[in-house]
């Protein structure tokens, strides 16, 4: 199983194509992970995206391939190497929103 | 073959490569009554397959004897059951050689008084069809489990439930199971409440292939030294058959065989007892799921009507639609045989629109509810978004359909 800290939503796969798609967020930054059906079980995988929530309320996201974690999406074939990733992850989106705030706001 | 001892057969584990102090998985289990199991017992998160979530089924379920032919998206679920098997969970397995085969021989199984399993997938489904509607009738309560499939030409092994509607007036009990927690939950509760006295009927837990089959979910699952009780093969609407000493004839009622108002007569009954059967087993299936269906925001002025995988990408809409401060209802059916009326009907009172997503081209349970729910209920019953043969049904096709349908009847 994957880690629970910054879960905050357990869905479906919203494209209808079956599995089960994991939120986290952690200000506003965050990733997907989408575990999806394949017809070779043990080929089975954790398709990971970086996201940028667009909202403050909601679970509404973009796509975000400029972090420095990922400019494409990714690939985990374990829960342990992907949890591993998450917990690094989570505290570069940390200090991401600290850095971010640090800069000077365009008007 | 594990500790079997027959005229013909008389190999030991010891035959098999087991230790001689091996013991079948079945015997460390410790029987529980089935309420203690569907509500009482711990559980453990596990993020699993489908077929495995069938597997673990299967292992609490007490089976006496499994037969299936492999089909793609069964098979997976199958070669699972295979490692119950040689584990001692599951005490007679075997591949025939196909499906009219198949669903002969585990009709013959079930009526010698044994918890007899298979498992198919839609064009298998559609080859054993004459054998499989012979069951109700002969009063068998078989657990089959259906990973659904297109079946129609041009050839595709994608999921598309119409394979469902073939089955929905063969007096059978019918479940859908939305995902792989379902796939868990309803063969248990399929098994203990098809063999009530007052049931004997055969149960198909059906789910759509692949979406949950061969993708992972999160599953609770109760510990395995857990199984429920064996069938008791003499407390049926049918005693069981002593299959060392068969009648002469096998059929239960040979007057039956003949064409004169008499026989006629005694055909129309008999099948009025099997869907009357199928009506009794609802209240085995409110103590065992919690009810027939599920309803998600209730009191909403709009509602969702699904079964199945329909029901997760629905659960979505609703979800979504929620953000954007819109309440909408949703009603997922979990028995499709005996279907839900009563509690369909009270939980949509004063409901204006009900839409109806589905994956099959036919819009078989849109027309289930149109045909129940007449002189019911004053909602527009819309059938959409209906995808096939392998289609998707993305969240946002759902909210388009909703969208839509507000405009046409606001």
């Amino acid at each position: 199983m994957l880690i629970q800290d910054n879960l905050i939503l357990t869905r479906s796969n919203p494209s209808g194509q079956g599995g089960t798609q994991f939120l986290y967020r952690v200000k506003d930054y965050g990733l997907t992970a989408l575990s999806g059906p394949q017809e070779e079980i043990s080929m089975i995988h954790w398709e990971v995206e970086i996201i940028k929530f667009t909202s403050q309320k909601t679970a509404e996201f973009e796509v975000c391939h400029s972090t420095e974690l990922a400019d494409k999406t990714l690939k985990f074939y374990t829960d342990k190497s992907l949890n591993e990733f998450l917990q690094k992850a989570f505290q570069y989106f940390e200090e991401l929103d600290t850095l971010e705030k640090m800069l000077p706001q365009e008007s | 073959m594990a500790n079997v001892k027959g005229a013909a057969v008389n190999r030991t584990a010891v035959d098999e490569g087991k230790p001689a102090d091996w013991i079948p998985g079945t015997e460390r289990q410790t029987v529980v009554d089935p309420m203690e199991m569907f509500h009482k017992l711990p559980r453990e998160k596990q993020f699993i397959t489908g077929s495995e979530a069938a597997r673990e089924s299967m292992r609490r379920a007490n089976i006496d004897i499994a037969i299936a032919y492999p089909i793609t998206p069964q098979s997976e679920s199958m070669q699972q059951a295979g490692y119950l098997y040689d584990e001692g969970y599951i005490k007679e397995y075997y591949r025939a050689e196909e499906e009219i085969g198949t669903f002969s021989a585990i009709s013959g199984a079930s009526r010698a008084g044994v918890r007899s399993l298979t498992a198919t997938s839609g064009p298998g489904l559609m080859r054993g069809m004459e054998a499989i509607s012979s069951w109700p009738g002969a009063r068998t309560p078989i657990i089959m489990l259906n990973m659904c499939r297109v079946i129609n030409t041009p050839l595709a092994i994608q999921p598309d439930n119409i394979e469902m509607s073939f089955m929905l007036n063969t007096g059978m009990i019918l479940l859908h199971a939305e995902n792989q927690q379902d796939f868990y939950d309803y063969p248990l509760a399929a098994i203990m409440a098809s063999e009530q006295v007052d049931v004997t009927l055969p149960a198909c837990v059906s789910t759509d292939g692949f979406f949950v089959t061969h993708a992972r979910g999160p599953v609770l699952i109760t510990p395995e030294e857990f199984k429920l009780p064996p069938r008791d093969g003499w407390r049926s609407a049918v005693p069981a058959m002593d299959n060392e000493n068969p009648p002469a004839r096998i059929s239960r009622d040979a007057p039956i065989q003949k064409s004169n108002f008499i026989s006629y007569h005694m055909h129309s009954s008999w099948q009025q007892e099997v869907f009357a059967a199928v009506h009794r087993s609802a209240k085995y299936f409110r103590k065992y799921l919690g009810g027939l269906i599920e309803v998600v925001n209730p009191g909403a002025e709009e509602f969702i009507i699904a079964s199945g995988c329909a029901v997760s990408q629905a659960r979505e809409a609703v979800r979504q639609e929620g953000e954007q401060g819109r309440t909408v209802g949703l009603i997922k059916i979990k028995t499709i045989r005996p279907f839900p009326i009563a509690e369909i009907v009270e939980a949509i009172q004063g409901v204006k629109r009900i839409l109806v997503p589905e994956f099959n081209q036919a819009g078989w349970l849109h027309k289930e509810l149109c045909a129940v729910l007449y002189g019911k209920s004053t909602a527009v019953i819309k059938d959409g978004p209906r995808v096939y043969g392998g289609m998707t049904m993305p969240t946002e096709m759902v909210l388009e359909a909703l969208a839509d349908f507000r405009k046409e009847v606001p």
